[in-house]
Parts: structure tokens; sequence; C-alpha cells
């Protein structure tokens, strides 16, 4: 069932919001840039913004994450676990970054479950912003994983001009939606049909051409991607690694102890799957030594049918983060249109 | 939390580091300082690229109207002057006249390289950004780097000979111009003289193709490395390039320029500032009387005359020395050299975030923030003044450290009340003219930093280009070549190498060769039947050495390359060369 709120009663509902637990939105910088940061008032919220550089997901994996606490007591060690309890709430989130939560989530609920994460993630509701107009550089049309969200979401929120339309999507939506006296009332029919309209026509204004991920990802799963091209677009990447650092589903991490006088923390922190050492072994051996070919394993993994047969979707959301930040040019839709075609671009 | 961080000024006492306050810390070092100065001894200071321009600022401030020396430079100086000096020779300046906006839409590059992709990952992507538009790329140098492959044409060199190939080029472009008078750019003083010391280099196609694109570009960069060689070639190598860009007419037209490519953040905004034995703030020279007059006004102290030494004479000749944020046996040429003589200087001061060997071996040593820590303004390569602000606390007692040369500038009665950076960089504004009003533009435009206003362009002379040395450096006794790689080596960069992720993920293969290592290619290495790993002999006129070898797919047949890092283990064979011939057998 679809809800409807007027855009002045936003704020009272953020108040409510601020309330009960530590709210992250999109906010303005001093320099005008846009950042996810927790926010104070309901002001702060931006509302009419390009998605930041860096994604949400420090929200459920920070970039350096205490995990473990250990202490010297004379001649032992005591460890003991760190959990994150905070109830957050991410507030207006597009929905690429909403999906890329879902991902990392799947992915840390395997077996063997990660706590530290969970912990994190159950307690993050989700209140997503659908996108009217797409953003320059994005192709979440491609990867289904926006304009419109039908699922990843606790609430989703579209603007219909004088109110916003609200869809909940979870238990964790009904409750900040339902505890709410007098701020929300049923959907009128026609505001169902205008976000019906809304989201046909975002899907009709993406400037990037449809990224062709099904014939690339039927390439690269059986193997018909030559070595020889992995090698020619490697030389077009300058192994900086921001496409990992700004990407919505990458996880991977290493762990490192930080601490002094007899106290560490054990951290997991992001790392790059594109370094010459993330794959270093202690021996000195190392089974990626190239950047070939740890360029083919994150395209293999991000592209590859894999998470397609296990729940329907590819390894990317769409955001077009890796666009705007590639030092070379092996962004996700070029390397995605040279696999496809079996040729880079020259 | 990332390496040993310096956290309390220390003091030695009986050859032991003590832990002492602020002010006894720095009233020691004042003390000591004014002692030597008044027994006749000299003293002098040494900047660091790695400061801010605050800092360096405030360094070249103490050293010139606190100390009364012009003992003041930069340890890096000692690789980058020579091109500093080559280029200066030809349009009087060494500051860049293209931007990374400019590579990117060039439609020509002529890139004279270590390795970029490796060394200046940001210029590098610049260039590959104008190569994805159909830029002509051509590189020039001994190693078929990631830039050379991605090249239309790749001009091979063996270490030193760079000049013949840039001569080479010249006369290609000379040959042109005198078929087509029209499509002469510009006739500098000096033409004539150029046109007949190339007159009879040979040219060959590809010589030709690079003249080619190079001269029907309208819009050409050209970016220029350090480069290795005997003597004086260094400083050669940078004049011939910069002469190549001014008779094509792309050194000062609009979209076009050249780009010195010079290691560390802020190179340029220690020269700037003055940290340089011959050149004031504002990079006047040493004698310019409106610039002494200028400073003498605003220091409130006449400023010494006397020639100061360069930093590798500067560590082998003073009694006392600060060192500022820098530890020179990384840096200069002759590693091993620069510490003997650093371990035998009577009074050392250091001021550093990080425990370098130069902090070990100090008398004090004066803990600073780092980059995170601090606040203040660096001046990049395309003389781009950017904020740098703070991200977190510095660990300890560590102040940040234009704060730290303040308080030590007092002690020499050159004081000034400042509260905060940016009231050393209102100083600065008026000390180095370029940077006035630079306070007001950086709060003003952001993230994107303050671009300096370049340069009047001044007029260029066209250097004669000289004999160009024929003779090959290989002989049959001696049949390869040694060359200590310029390309800086980020492995002994403290912040790299006391940082376990960033040593990690850029060096990790030098954990394997904590003793260094020499590159060999694989066809030498197969026709002496080594593995990498295995040592070898290196024996040239100055010495020999035994060092593991490793092997490499984009070296020259010939060539041998021993990363900077490493310099030291072959010094023997090397000697004061950074290219010599070596005879190469198994040990």
């Amino acid at each position: 069932m679809a809800f409807a709120i007027e855009k002045r009663a936003i704020t009272k509902w953020l108040q409510m919001l601020l309330e009960s637990g530590e709210v992250i939105a999109p906010v303005r910088g001093p320099c005008g840039d846009i950042l996810f940061s927790t926010i104070h008032s309901p002001e702060q919220v931006a509302w009419n913004f390009q998605n930041p550089l860096p994604p949400p997901k420090q929200f459920v994996l920070p970039q350096t994450d205490p995990l473990v606490t250990i202490k010297r007591n004379g001649e032992r060690y005591e460890v003991a676990p760190t959990y994150d309890d905070t109830r957050r709430i991410l507030f207006n989130v597009r929905s690429c970054d909403a999906k890329g939560i879902a991902f990392l989530t799947r992915m840390y609920e395997m077996e063997p479950a990660d706590a530290s994460y969970l912990r994190r993630a159950n307690n993050l509701t989700i209140i997503s912003l659908a996108c009217n107009i797409p953003c320059p550089l994005g192709f979440c049309v491609c990867t289904g994983s926006g304009p419109f969200l039908s699922d990843s979401y606790d609430v989703q929120l579209t603007d219909l001009g004088e109110s916003y339309l609200v869809e909940v999507g979870s238990e964790k939506g009904e409750a900040v939606v339902s505890g709410v006296p007098n701020l929300f009332r049923p959907a009128t029919e026609d505001e169902v049909s205008q976000r019906k309209r809304l989201e046909t026509e975002a899907k009709n204004h993406f400037e990037q051409e449809t990224c062709h991920f099904a014939s690339a990802m039927r390439r690269i799963s059986t193997g018909r991607v030559q070595d020889a091209l992995w090698e020619k677009m490697s030389d077009w990447c300058l192994e900086c690694g921001g496409c990992n650092m700004v990407c919505p589903t990458c996880y991977c991490f290493s762990v490192k102890d930080l601490g002094r006088d007899g106290t560490w923390i054990r951290c997991r922190m992001w790392d790059s799957c594109q370094y010459a050492a993330f794959t270093l072994e202690a021996s000195g051996h190392n089974p990626r030594a190239h950047r070939k070919e740890r360029m083919k394993r994150r395209f293999f993994h991000k592209v590859s049918a894999q998470y397609y047969q296990r729940d329907a979707m590819v390894g990317c959301v769409g955001c077009g983060r890796c666009i705007k930040v590639c030092l070379g040019a092996t962004n996700m839709p070029a390397v995605v249109g040279a696999i496809r075609k079996g040729k880079w671009n020259e | 939390m990332w390496g040993e961080r310096v956290r309390q000024p220390l003091r030695r006492r009986n050859g032991k580091p003590e832990s002492v306050s602020w002010d006894e810390a720095l009233d020691h070092i004042a003390g000591r300082l004014k002692a030597l100065i008044g027994a006749g001894k000299p003293v002098g200071v040494l900047g660091s690229p790695r400061a801010t321009n605050e800092e360096n600022y405030l360094a070249g401030k103490l050293a010139r109207a606190g100390l009364q020396t012009n003992n003041v430079d930069f340890s890096y100086h000692s690789i980058c002057g020579p091109l500093f000096a080559g280029l200066e020779e030809v349009w009087g300046e060494h500051t860049p006249t293209a931007s990374l906006c400019d590579i990117a839409s060039s439609q020509a590059i002529l890139l004279l390289e270590g390795n970029l992709a490796e060394t200046h990952p940001r210029a590098a992507s610049s260039v590959i950004k104008a190569v994805e538009n159909g830029a002509h790329l051509v590189t020039i140098g001994f190693r078929s780097t990631q830039m050379a492959r991605r090249s239309s044409l790749h001009l091979q060199t063996t270490p030193g000979n760079e000049r013949e190939v840039i001569n080479g080029v010249l006369a290609a472009i000379l040959d042109q111009q005198s078929e087509d008078p029209t499509r002469v750019a510009a006739r500098g003083e000096g033409y004539e003289a150029l046109w007949q010391d190339v007159r009879s280099v040979k040219r060959t196609d590809e010589l030709r193709q690079a003249a080619e694109w190079i001269a029907r570009a309208e819009r050409a960069t050209f970016l220029l490395a350090c480069s290795d060689g005997q003597g004086d070639q260094p400083r050669e190598v940078a004049a011939a390039f910069a002469t190549l860009a001014a008779i094509t007419g792309h050194l000062d037209r609009p979209g076009s320029g050249l780009l010195p490519l010079l290691a560390r953040s802020n190179v340029r905004g220690a020269c700037d500032m003055g940290v340089i034995p011959e050149r004031l703030p504002g990079y006047d020279p040493l004698d310019d009387e409106r610039a002494r007059q200028r400073l003498q006004n605003l220091w409130g102290k006449k400023l010494p005359l006397d020639r100061g030494w360069g930093a590798e004479n500067l560590l082998q000749s003073v009694s006392g020395l600060i060192v500022v944020a820098d530890d020179p046996p990384s840096v200069v040429p002759m590693g091993r050299r620069a510490m003997d003589a650093m371990a035998g200087i009577e009074f050392l001061v250091v001021l550093d975030a990080f425990v370098t060997p130069t902090v070990r071996i100090a008398h004090a040593v004066l803990p600073i923030a780092s980059f995170a820590e601090t606040e203040g303004t660096l001046t990049n390569m395309e003389g781009r003044v950017q904020k740098l602000r703070t991200a977190t606390n510095p660990p300890g007692e560590a102040r940040m450290g234009w704060r730290v040369l303040a308080e030590l500038c007092a002690r020499f009665d050159i004081g000034n009340s400042y509260t905060s950076a940016t009231d050393v960089l209102c100083e600065i504004a008026q000390a180095a003219p370029r940077y006035a009003g630079i306070e007001q533009r950086l709060s003003e435009d952001g993230w994107g930093g303050a671009l300096l206003e370049d340069f009047d362009s001044a007029k260029f002379v066209v250097r004669p280009a000289g004999a160009t040395r024929g003779a090959a450096l290989a002989s049959a006794g001696r049949p390869h070549v040694l060359v200590r790689d310029v390309a800086f080596d980020w492995g002994r960069d403290p912040l790299v190498s006391f940082s376990p992720t960033l040593s990690r993920d850029y060096q990790s293969e030098r954990k394997l060769f904590p003793n260094g290592f020499v590159e060999m290619c694989k066809g030498d290495a197969d026709a002496l039947n080594l593995g990498g790993g295995r040592h070898v002999r290196l024996a040239s006129v100055h010495g020999d050495a035994v060092v593991p070898i490793r092997v490499r797919a984009d070296l020259k047949p010939g060539v041998l390359s021993v990363p900077y890092a490493f310099r030291d283990q072959v010094a023997s064979v090397l000697g004061t060369d950074s290219v010599t011939a070596v005879n190469v057998e198994p040990p």
C-alpha cells in the first residue's frame, strides 16, 4: 500500500526520525559539494542533488571497521568483539545506492554470516528517493537498479511536485511510517499513476546508451574473452584503485591491527583488488601478479552470471561513479562494451 | 599508528635522546645555533618539497634573516637542478607553460619520461585522455613503459643518449621549416647556430614522423622528466627539449606548452618560497636589488649577499643544520655519502613527523604534524596553489610545522605574531608578489585551488645544439650500460615506507630483495644463463659490486637499471655517475 506526504510535512517527519536514531542524508558542503553525512536538523537535507562520489556504503561497511579489541593482560591476551549497534536511518539515498547496500548484505549474510556487518545492516533503515531525472553518467536502467526501485528499500519516496509518494517495502519501513500519526495519508489513484508515468519518463531519459550487460555476461561467463583483450585494456588503467573505493558493491578488504601500548584493534579496511599486493602471498608468490589478471578478475566478478543465476542481478548497480573517478579509460561501460565487441575501442 | 611517529621534542644528552619540553628544546636549539654562528662556523637550513609553502617560507626566512646565511636548499634540488638550469637557459624560467588541461586537449604530446604512469599518474591520466581523443603521443626513453606501449611512436634511447634523439627531432623539424618558410614559428636568437649544429644529424623516418606531428599540431604539450646522464648531459637534454618546444612555437602558445615532471608534491612551492641558495622568495635572483629591498623591509633585517651552498655541498660543509621534513640520505644521489656527512655535523636539528634515519642521528628533534594534521598550502606541478585542511590531530605533543618554525624565527628576532597558517600566507603574498591575492582566491575557489598567473611570456633563446656526442658509452670490455633510474622511487619516502598499506602496494616486490637488485632484460639474463634472483658481478671503471638481478620485460638489451632506492648498493660501480658502462658476469 502506498502513502503520500505533503512536502511541508517532511520537516516534521525528519524531526521525528532524528529523535529515533542517527539520520544520514546528502548534505551540501561549504564548497557546494554533496556528501552523505550525519544530520542534526531537517534543513540540512539536500533534495535536488547529483549523487555524491563516495557511496553511502561506509555506514554499513566503514572504510576502517573495528572488529576485535585485543588487550595484553600480563602473559595473556584478552580478545573481545566490537559491535556497532547504532540505529541509523539513511535518508534520500538514490536507488542505485539502496540496491548496492542490498547487494552487500546478500554477500555478508552468506555462511559464515558476518555478525559485525549484519548488526549494522539490521539496524539500518533505508529511505530512498527515486530518480525522476537520471544522472548524466548513470546506467542503472541496464543493471535493474533504478531509476525507480521495486525492492531493496525500506521506504521509497517519489517527488510528485506538491507531495511525495511513500512506498513501504519492509517492516522496518512500516515502523518509520506507521508510528507517525497525521503526516501520511493513503495515496490517491492519481498519485500512484503519476509515479508510474514518472518512472517511464525517467527510463526514456538516459543519456548513456544501454550497456549490453547480457551479451557481455554471456561472453565472459563462457570464457570467450581473449587474454590479449585484457592485456590491451590493462594498459588503459593506471591502477589507482579509485573504481573500487567509490563502487557501491565492492566489499573486498584486508585486515590490519591498529594500536599501540598493549592494545590493538583488529580492523577490516577497504582494499582494492587492482593493487598488485592484494593477492600477494606470504611466500612471495602472487597468483595475479599482472594487471591484466587483476582486471580480468574484477570484471569477471562484477559482470559474470554468478549473481544473475542466484539473485537475478549483476554485480554493478549502474551508478556511473567509476566513469567519473577513473584516471584511465577502463570504467564499467567501456569495458562491458569492449567485452561485448571483443575489441577495445582504439 | 602508521610507522613510528615523533611524539615529543627530543634533545640528545650524553649520546641519548631525551624527551624535553617545547620551550627547552627551542631555547636549546637557538642557543646552540647562535653559539656556532658566533664562533664563525657555517650553518644552514634544508627545506623540503614535502613541506607546505608556509613551512618552506619560514625555513627560508629563518636561514636568510635569522641565521644570516644563504645556505638554504632542499635535497631534491640536487636531482631536479640540472633540469631547471636547462630550461632557464632557454626561456629564463623553469615554471611550466602548460597545464594538465592543456595536456588532455593536446593533438601531439612529446614525453621524455622515466615512467610517467608510476611517477605522475595524474599527468598520465591527462595523456591517456588525449590519446583516447586521437592525439599522437611520442615517447622518448629507454624503457618500454605503459605510456610507450600506448604511444603512436616510441623513440627508444640508450641511457645517456637522449640528446641524440632530441637533436634528431630538432633536425627533422628544421628540415621541414626550411622547406616551407611559412612554418617557421619563431626565429629566436641562436637559430642559425642551431641549424648548423644539427645539419649532420642522421634523420630517420621515425624522427621525421615525430617532427611532422609536433610541427603540424595546433596544440602540443612537452612533458619532461629528470633524465640520467654523465656530467652536464641532464642539463643539456632539458635545454634541447625546451628548444624543441620553442622553435615549433609551442612554448607559450595557449593550449600548448612545456611541463617539467617533478617528484613530490611541492617542489614548485619550495622554489617559489626561495628555498634554493641563489633565489629569494618570488624566485628573484639573490642579487636583485628590488627584491632584496622588498624582503629587507618586510623582515626588518639586512640580507646576506654571499652565495650559499647547494644541498649536497651544504651537507658536507656546515657545522649546524636544520632539516625540515626531509631525509636527505634517501633523496640525494649519493645517499651513503650524505649519511656519513650528516653524522659528522656538530649540531643537527630535525623537524619531522616520522622517525627517519635523519631523525635517529639528530641532536635535537622537533615533532611536527603530518600532511593530514596540518594546515597550509602546496603549489602543484602546474602552479595550482591548493589548501591543506586538518583532518585529524597530530599525535603526542607534535605541533604544526609552521608554528614550530615561527617560534624558532621569534628566537632570532624575526618573529611575527602569526595566529594561523593563513597569516603566514598573507606574509608570503608580500614576499613573493605572484602569491598576492592567493589567500582571497583560495577562500573563494573552494576545493579546486587557485592557479598562479603565468609569467609574461619571456623571449626565448634558441640554444645551439653543440656537437652531438656520437661515442657510445659501452665498449667491447664493458658491453652493458648501468643506469641509476632517476624516476622517483616512492619506496623510500617516509610517507610511503612507513605506511604498511602504501609500501605494500607500491613496492611489494621490494620485500623479496631487502638488499636491493638491478634490473636486466630477459635476453641478457638468458645469454648469461641467469634467472631472476641470481647474483651478478658488475664491474665499471669505478669499481665492482655483486648484486641480485630481477628480470624485466620492458628493458632494452644491454641496459641494466638500478632503482633509485637501491643506488647505494651499486655506489662502488656508479661512482659519481648516474650512467656508466659495465661488464656483467656471474660472481
